[in-house]
């Protein structure tokens, strides 16, 4: 649909296009992305010909739109961008018929087409049509430059930080939205932005930029999996596991420092300390800090002992894991064991930590959403 | 001080006024699409207007000799500043977006020019043609010194007579013609920016 061969352009002696090649297939939802000066804006306005590139050749839809009028160019592609840019001096309406006009469509189907556009982003026509633009929100003056960008049906539409400049809770609405027309009209979208979430949340494909290269091309997955490099990876921030998630150990979900007693502490001391910190349970270790077992509040009942070494009552027997063990598996011994959680030791059998289902909640929500702190 | 005086006034006035944005506007637009004439049409408006009123309307009376058509032209000339900039500033200080999106979407020059620039930036060439309305009151006043009459010579006559009265008489009709000009397109020019800015 659209494709780069070696584009290169340059201001004076700075290179902002470095011998540029790729290809956005059809129906593709393309997000150009990068740190700013890394080009991703001049090759976005260089598919509608608003940049020229200095050398090489793209072409949209096989043929070289070096040789094609810009107008009429232009009239085939969208354009969105981020300062919104209707027209003031005209109403809604006649914003979004502005490319159909030109076109010389027959004015009862601009009106037709401007009804049916306006009710996708739930602005009725009625309602909003002959507003001037100024008497819009940012919000809704945007979704009326998506319009006006659609109006034509052109086959590509091209959109410069579109929600750059809107509150954040109009720019995830109007993502949804955007990602909502593209499935329904299935046009080729490229998108240029500087956020990572916005790119993950609406790219079939990512195009990551830098110095006028591309660092990297590929799905939302794919980058998060496999970031091409640390700046890809800083861009993403603990999005992208630092390993996956089958290296992940024991360690890095256990709660650190239980509270822990040795073996000859006094059971009313210890039930004390229970008493506390508001638990049920104590780790308890031998002489040589190894772990010994686990006494519960039922066991120092059941044993009907009030003096005397915590040693004396019996111990349970909680699943053990090592610090160097995969998570998956302590998180398995935690689901199948009655207890509510798994005692992580260190090499030397000294108790590392435990494992409890909150941890493993808040290890499951970390691995989905990131690190939320 | 007859009625002919002051309808001579204003004929002088408004045609001048009115060749002078005939002039001037094209002139505005033709500064802000050739960025090389830029500087030079601004430049020789601007210097138009450090001549003295009287000198430039000797001059031209020299060259076309004396009546109303020296005069206007010397109007003309005078009156070309605030036309010809305010149409280049109105043009050249609209927001980039909006011409950005305009071009982005296909709009040719001119079809960008007389659709979306020009009635953004008319407001403001309507300023210009108020002060440049009020100021040819003025001026028009020494129409009288190379034949092309006005309320100008009601003065230059009280001058002559030493008559106080004759001098007021006209400077004050004059004061009210500009301030009834001022007053009249400021209010248009407000309605204007209102529905500009909606």
């Amino acid at each position: 649909m659209i494709r780069f061969e070696h584009v290169t352009k340059k201001y004076g002696d700075s290179v902002i296009l470095d011998d540029l090649s790729f290809e956005i297939k059809e129906g593709e939802f393309a997000v150009l992305i990068g740190p700013s000066g890394c080009g991703k804006t001049t090759t976005l306005k260089s598919i509608n010909r608003l940049i020229e590139p200095d050398a090489g050749h793209i072409y949209v839809n096989g043929k070289d739109i070096a040789e094609t009028d810009p107008v009429k160019l232009r009239r085939s592609i969208g354009y969105v961008i981020q300062q919104i840019g209707l027209f003031p001096n005209m109403t809604v309406a006649q914003n979004i018929g502005v490319v159909p006009k030109r076109l010389k469509y027959e004015k009862s189907e601009i009106l037709k087409i401007t009804r049916e556009l306006m009710d996708m982003v739930d602005m009725s026509y009625d309602e909003y049509g002959h507003k001037y633009p100024s008497e819009l929100s940012g919000g809704q003056q945007q979704r009326i430059g998506v319009l006006r960008a659609l109006a034509a049906s052109p086959p590509i539409v091209l959109m410069d930080e579109p929600f750059g400049a809107l509150d954040p809770m109009t720019r995830s609405s109007l993502q949804e939205e955007i990602i909502r027309l593209h499935k329904k009209l299935h046009k080729t979208f490229v998108f240029v932005t500087h956020d990572m979430d916005e790119a993950l949340k609406l790219a079939d494909k990512i195009i990551f930029m830098e110095g006028g290269h591309i660092i990297q091309m590929a799905t939302p997955e794919e980058m998060l999996e496999n970031p091409a490099s640390d700046l890809i990876r800083s861009f993403m921030g603990k999005r992208a596991a630092d390993s996956a998630p089958v290296q992940l150990t024991a360690a890095d979900f256990m709660r650190p420092n239980p509270i822990s007693v040795y073996k000859n502490r006094g059971i009313r001391e210890c039930t004390e300390i229970m008493a506390r910190r508001h638990i049920d349970s104590l780790l308890i270790k031998n002489d040589d800090d190894t772990y010994a077992g686990v006494v519960s509040v039922n066991s120092i009942k059941r044993s009907g002992k009030t003096t005397g070494p915590i040693g004396e009552v019996p111990l349970s027997e909680n699943a053990v894991s090592y610090v160097t063990e995969d998570a998956m598996e302590s998180f398995d011994k935690l689901l199948n064991s009655d207890k509510d959680y798994v005692v992580v030791l260190n090499e030397d059998d000294t108790i590392a930590g435990i494992v409890t289902k909150t941890s493993m909640a808040k290890a499951m929500a970390d691995a989905l959403w990131g690190d939320a702190q | 001080m007859t009625m002919k005086l002051v309808l001579e006034h204003l004929y002088l006035v408004l045609l001048s006024v009115l060749f002078s944005t005939a002039v001037g506007l094209p002139l505005g637009i033709f500064a802000y699409l050739n960025r090389p004439a830029r500087k030079v049409v601004l430049w020789a408006s601007e210097v138009l207007q450090t001549i003295p009123a009287l000198a430039l309307l000797g001059m031209v009376m020299v060259l076309f000799g004396a009546g109303k058509p020296t005069v206007i032209i010397g109007l003309v000339l005078y009156s070309l500043l605030p036309i010809v900039h305010n149409t280049f500033l109105g043009l050249d200080n609209i927001n980039p977006g909006i011409k950005e999106a305009a071009r982005g979407m296909g709009l040719s020059k001119w079809d960008r020019l007389f659709s979306i620039e020009l009635p953004l930036a008319f407001p403001m060439v309507f300023t210009g043609i108020r002060i440049a309305t009020v100021t040819a009151v003025g001026v028009a006043v020494f129409a009288t010194s190379v034949g092309g009459g006005g309320l100008g010579s009601i003065i230059n006559q009280g001058i002559r007579t030493q008559n106080m009265r004759l001098i007021f008489s006209g400077t004050l009709t004059l004061m009210a013609m500009a301030v009834v000009f001022d007053a009249g397109m400021a209010l248009i020019e407000k309605r204007m920016n209102r529905r500009a800015t909606h």
